[in-house]
């Protein structure tokens, strides 16, 4: 099972946007390039990796 | 005794040179500018080197398993396919001058060192940091790196500078003893390969402290040169090599120029302050403890409920955060109120944050969305109530 699952959330603008959950250290992770969590996990998706989709809302 | 003066305006009319190191036993004044080479204040581009700050906690055990942050602030564990474990801690065993220091206890021995085994302790730099040493020009600058270090027997390491944007290295042995001993260093210029002027990580001070063939197979590579992996850390011991194995470190600085200067003391506001641009924390006990166990120092941020089961809330930190950060919390568990005047819900779903206000400069309100709560009408102030620390992580 993926250690890697999308999160849904909304800014005060009522745009959505995505972190990605690590699920093995619970940590909501950004899709900011410049965050090393991000980058480890765009190294994971790169090895062919999915992650869990987000739960509906 | 006869005391002689020396009138210095008749004997030198004109600018003088002196060659060669020389030692003045009493006091100077100077009546004109001191022009030094190197810079008198801020010469120190490492963070926390005197290892005051250790937000996350003064102590974790079974280090070695996988790398990352664990104790003293910017102070980073990078470890590969050992099985050598240790319990990692600031401790006030410190040379004199100094109040803390990184401990390494060997808590599991690895004396069977398979080729790919490595296990060091980094400070990674960002670019912008590192202008000053015009790596990459003509005008290139030397490496002074000091430190003071201390084991519980004689032990030889190594210290690399790691060029992560053009993957450029040079290292130098060092040897550790059973007393405190000050290590001065000096790294040659480099002038291939600039550091990115930007808020990525450019250069890594490592302490090699445990490696394998691949990394200690070839030649210590004491020049600036493209890595190769076998010349890195040649020659070392291996901290592993007994549970009886200490290693304690502070005071590390690097600088500009050929000489290492006395470590530069700065506030423990000001390294604070310099570590929260990595990492900090809401929440938690003023007594160091982020479970907050006293129950009396849960802290508030404002926000504003967003229809009947959510809010977002407004994040401050102290200074502008290098990146967007991560969010995580201690006790496992996300455990937030939001409370106003309809009341309090809990929303301990798993937080998400947006990169919005991120990297816009002088911003220290981020923009965090909490949901899983019920019965809140939607647009009224609120404030979420942090029961339990949340970590907010944007190191490299």
């Amino acid at each position: 099972m993926a250690d890697y699952k999308l999160l849904n959330g909304r800014n005060e603008d009522g745009e959505n946007y995505q972190n990605v959950l690590k699920k093995s250290e619970k940590i909501s992770i950004p899709f900011d390039p410049d965050n090393r969590h991000y980058q480890e996990y765009l190294a994971w998706v790169a090895e062919g990796n999915t992650p869990e989709p987000a739960d509906e809302e | 005794m006869t005391t002689r003066t020396l009138d210095m305006a008749n004997v030198i009319a004109s600018d003088v040179t002196i060659a060669g190191d020389k030692t003045l036993s009493g006091d100077i004044t100077f009546s004109g500018d001191v022009v030094p080479s190197s810079p008198l204040s801020h010469r120190n581009v490492i963070i926390n080197g005197g290892m005051q700050v250790a937000q996350r906690g003064t102590s974790s055990t079974d280090v070695g398993s996988a790398g990352g942050y664990f104790t003293v602030d910017r102070f980073r564990i990078d470890t590969g396919n050992s099985a050598g474990r240790c319990t990692m801690s600031q401790d006030s065993d410190s040379p004199n001058g100094f109040a803390n220091s990184i401990k390494l206890d060997c808590t599991t021995a690895d004396t069977s060192i398979a080729a790919g085994e490595y296990f060091m302790l980094q400070q990674r730099i960002e670019g912008q940091n590192l202008q000053s040493f015009a790596k990459g020009t003509s005008d290139a600058k030397t490496f002074s790196v000091s430190f003071y270090v201390k084991g519980n027997a004689s032990a030889t390491y190594v210290c690399e500078l790691f060029d992560i944007d053009n993957t450029r290295q040079v290292s130098k042995s060092f040897n550790v003893t059973t007393s405190w001993t000050r290590v001065e260093l000096t790294f040659p210029a480099d002038t291939t390969g600039a550091f990115g002027d930007d808020n990525a990580a450019s250069l890594y001070l490592i302490i090699w402290l445990h490696a394998g063939a691949t990394y200690t197979g070839g030649t210590l590579s004491t020049t600036w040169t493209s890595a190769t992996s076998a010349n890195r850390a040649v020659g070392i011991s291996s901290f592993f090599d007994s549970t009886n194995r200490t290693f304690f470190i502070t005071g590390v600085q690097l600088e500009l120029g050929d000489n290492a200067t006395p470590f530069e003391n700065r506030t423990l506001q000001d390294e604070l302050l310099r570590c929260q641009r990595y990492f900090y924390m809401v929440g938690g006990d003023a007594g160091g403890d982020p479970e907050g166990a006293s129950g009396n120092q849960r802290n508030y941020i404002v926000g504003r409920t967003s229809n009947s089961n959510a809010m977002y809330c407004a994040p401050p930190s102290a200074v502008p955060m290098r990146s967007t950060p991560t969010v995580g919390n201690f006790s496992g568990s996300f455990n937030i109120n939001c409370i106003n005047k309809d009341g309090a819900t809990n929303l301990n779903t798993q937080p998400t944050i947006d990169t919005y206000n991120y990297g816009k400069p002088g911003n220290t309100v981020g923009n965090m969305y909490l949901s899983g709560g019920s019965g809140l009408t939607d647009g009224r102030v609120c404030c979420a109530r942090i029961n339990a620390a949340i970590t907010f992580d944007s190191e490299l």
